[in-house]
């Protein structure tokens, strides 16, 4: 027995079975047989063909083959050469300034040499839009290179190096038809839908855009426009009735760009069939359509268009609804559709993209509030409290026939007296304005003063004259207005800009002062932020000092505290930590209660003017 | 035939330098898929092909041993790929060294990115603008190798007449050029690709 034998079958191996050795003594010996001569004879061998296998069998033969490989194609749409090469990029024309990093502009000069300057840190990648559903759009945005490398002085030249988070932004407006960019004040939305229009020109994915903003904005458009994006021609809707129906038809503008109240009267012209049609709607202060029914609004829903954008620091000032009114222009609201604050909400997160200072320019010199808490000067004291107690009165005898209406005039009216007595021209706000000019102006610091009323202004400037002040209001001739912001940003000598809430209080670039003054309080404080983001924005070397204006016991006081207390819808609709700068205005019921008015009615006491669910607000009143 | 490639190319003013990158993956259970993006010289993309996925069954895999990735790769899909695309490129890159096999079935002169002389920032993502050049001044370049904007490429060793293409339009290339960058793009769509779950062949 031997115990090293394994048995196995093929692919099979068996454990070998337990063996014991037992020893066995045998004794061999040959015996007397007679058998013993056969094993003297030779052995005889016999020879014998036998088969020993079946014949081989073959393998079916092998070729090789492989079934045909399917493909799938992607063609991008062609590029849009508006510019032949830049003569003063010659020295880098010869060689592709291709897929580098962005160049850095220290200066904000415009780059003029390509390779010597540090590569960028971090580079960022366009993302497909949730909605993209088919994998041809997916992989459109997959396969455009970073943003830094499109817009790195290769193809597009970019006069300065724009932020990360702007970069972020171009790029999700890049890939969206239907797109609410809401960043607070002051950090470059204008910059980012023009470079982001730029590249879907340049890609060939838009070829015809229409900007609509506000009249006094349109020469900062042309000018931003010029800075960010020379090679686009652009055409502003102006003169006669005939040359803008031209200008609305001609096919060759890239850009046109048109004033509200204009695109509204000559949209009216238009048969609706032969309205014209864009690739592309940018609206500028898109809050000019939160009103729905307006005739702003639904002008601006007709237009033809395949992709719309909106662009605004506020778009709720008031109450949710108006945010409704701007997801039904971008048309992912349906029409009348009322969706609830969640919806809103969930809507916001894909389609509103915002951005607060804080969050983004943590680089950004600092803004320093300061309330100034001030006594009304005697003679302003005497004629306030004469006018409220009349006022009240006034406003209580008039029992229910109290409209909203009645209860501004007074407003109006008190807000003025604690600007300044209009009998003696006492004033508590102008004595201290004088005081801190006077530094200013011995620092060479520039400072912006804003106030509601051009009265006020005009007020203002004649005794303010010492210190050469400029006025800016609704009155200024719109041709003067640009070379009074030239003179203020370049004069040495000019330190003073008086504006007016109104003309002043968007779409300027006013880096150049440090000081803002806010003489009255507006209704709402988004309205103010946007005052202030003229000077605290993008650009600003030097910490922004704000003050703002209110006397004490007044009505002033009364309206800074309701609105206070109303800075949390922003943060309801568009997320947490985006309210910081955000508020809303008063309505009319806030606005009774300013002045507790009440009615006597027989035995029982009741509030007098409108319910609660009246919403009816003072800005749209003013 | 490569004379003649590097005729049309060198005639190709620089500005019009189409340049495609190719590169596959490997899905795990699903095979190889590959794609091939032509770009403009500045990187902007013209066309894109892509390959359903390829799987040798096992057969294939024993008898084609180590050729079998090369002839996958190269052979087949890469040469339905460079068939296929509308806009044919003047230049082939890709970062497969398989790939390579693809010029011996094409006229168009094809190199690998060379990993080894890639940057010493290695463990950053290889389409980095940050990543600093190579200092090819203090380095040396074999007789198959050629400097690609910030990259070095090399070529088959049986087509060397190709080195003279590459290094005409080397100089039609930003020398601060990272052309990893859109093979990049090119593995990204392809991962992009296979999660929609487009049907193996």
């Amino acid at each position: 027995m031997n115990d090293t034998v394994m048995v196995t079958a093929p692919g099979l191996q068996i454990a070998r079975p337990p063996c014991r050795s037992i020893p066995i003594k045998l004794t061999t010996a040959t015996f007397a047989s007679g058998m013993n001569g056969s094993l003297q004879r030779i052995s005889s061998f016999d020879c014998r063909r036998t088969k020993l296998l079946e014949q081989a069998a073959c393998v079916p033969s092998w070729k090789p083959h492989y079934p045909k490989v399917q493909t799938f194609g992607l063609t991008f749409p062609d590029g849009v050469e508006f510019l032949p090469e830049n003569s003063d990029d010659k020295e880098c024309s010869d060689l592709p300034r291709s897929m580098n990093g962005p160049q850095a502009s220290a200066s904000g000069a415009r780059s003029k040499r390509c390779f010597d300057q540090p590569p960028q840190k971090k580079f960022t990648r366009l993302k497909p839009p949730d909605d993209a559903l088919s994998l041809q759009d997916l992989l459109f945005y997959v396969l455009q290179p970073p943003l830094e490398s499109l817009l790195s002085g290769q193809e597009l030249v970019m006069p300065f190096e724009p932020f990360g988070f702007q970069y972020e932004g171009i790029g999700w407006l890049f890939s969206r038809k239907s797109a609410l960019l809401a960043d607070e004040m002051g950090l470059g939305k204008t910059m980012q839908a023009i470079t982001a229009l730029r590249l879907l020109l340049r890609s060939g994915q838009v070829q015809k855009t229409l900007l609509v903003c506000p009249k006094p904005l349109i020469p900062n458009w042309q000018r931003e426009l010029k800075l960010w994006a020379e090679e686009l021609p652009c055409v502003t809707i102006e003169g006669d009735a005939a040359r803008r129906r031209m200008l609305w038809t001609m096919p060759t503008a890239a850009i046109l760009i048109a004033n509200y109240e204009l695109m509204v009267r000559d949209f009216e012209s238009f048969d609706a069939d032969d309205l014209p049609t864009f690739d592309l709607v940018i609206l500028d202060e898109a809050q000019r359509i939160k009103n729905r029914e307006s005739l702003t609004a639904q002008t601006c829903r007709s237009i033809p268009r395949k992709r719309s954008w909106m662009l605004t620091g506020t778009p709720i000032e008031n109450r949710p609804e108006e945010i409704a009114s701007l997801f039904e222009f971008i048309e992912i609201v349906p029409p009348r559709g009322t969706p609830d604050l969640q919806q809103l909400k969930r809507l916001s997160n894909t389609h509103v993209l915002r951005r607060t200072k804080d969050l983004v320019l943590t680089d950004l010199p600092p803004r320093l509030d300061r309330d100034e808490y001030l006594d009304l000067a005697p003679a302003q004291i005497y004629a306030y409290q004469v006018a409220e107690k009349q006022g009240i009165i006034h406003l209580n005898e008039m029992g229910d026939s109290i409209t909203i209406q009645h209860v501004f005039e007074l407003v109006l009216r008190l807000k003025q007296i604690a600007n300044f007595d209009p009998l003696t021209g006492e004033s508590a706000k102008f004595d201290r304005l004088r005081t801190d000019l006077e530094e200013i102006v011995a620092s060479g610091s520039k400072a912006i003063l804003f106030s509601q009323w051009t009265r006020c202004l005009d007020w203002l400037n004649e005794r303010l004259k010492p210190f050469r002040p400029l006025v800016y209001h609704g009155r200024v001739p719109t041709k003067k207005r640009e070379l009074i912001l030239k003179r203020f940003q370049e004069d040495p000598g000019s330190h003073l800009l008086l504006m007016s809430y109104g003309v002043g209080a968007v779409g300027l670039n006013l880096q150049c002062a440090g000081y803002v003054f806010l003489f009255d309080r507006w209704w709402n404080p988004a309205v103010e932020d946007q005052a202030i983001n003229r000077a605290h924005r993008i650009g600003q070397k030097n910490p922004v000092i704000v003050t703002k204006f209110i006397s004490k016991n007044t009505i002033e006081e009364r309206i800074d505290d309701i609105l206070r207390e109303k800075r949390d819808l922003f943060a309801k609709v568009l997320g947490d930590g985006l309210h910081s700068n955000a508020s809303l205005g008063l309505n009319a019921s806030e606005s009774f209660g300013l002045f507790d008015l009440k009615a006597q009615q027989a035995t029982e006491t009741r509030n007098v003017g409108p319910d609660q669910s009246v919403v009816q607000n003072v800005d749209t009143i003013d | 035939m490569a004379d003649n490639v590097f005729q049309d190319v060198k005639s190709t003013e620089s500005s019009q330098l189409r340049l495609g990158f190719l590169t596959a993956i490997h899905v795990d259970r699903r095979g190889y898929v590959a794609g091939l993006l032509v770009t403009n010289r500045y990187g902007r993309p013209l066309e894109f092909q892509c390959t359903t996925p390829v799987k040798p069954n096992r057969t294939q895999e024993l008898l084609y041993g180590p050729t079998l990735v090369p002839f996958i790769l190269g052979e087949l899909i890469g040469h339905t790929l460079v068939d296929k695309i509308g806009v044919k490129p003047h230049l082939i890159l890709t970062d497969r060294n398989e790939m390579l096999e693809l010029r011996n079935h094409i006229s168009i002169p094809v190199a690998c990115l060379n990993a080894t002389r890639a940057t010493p920032h290695t463990e950053q993502p290889s389409c980095n603008p940050s990543t600093p050049p190579i200092d090819l001044q203090n380095e040396s370049l074999s007789t198959t190798e050629v400097s690609l904007g910030r990259r070095v490429f090399r070529i088959h060793s049986a087509h060397a007449t190709d080195l003279g293409v590459l290094r005409h339009n080397a100089a039609a290339i930003s020398p601060d050029a990272d052309l990893q960058e859109p093979l990049q793009r090119v593995v990204n769509a392809l991962n992009e690709t296979m999660s929609v779950k487009l049907g193996a062949v």
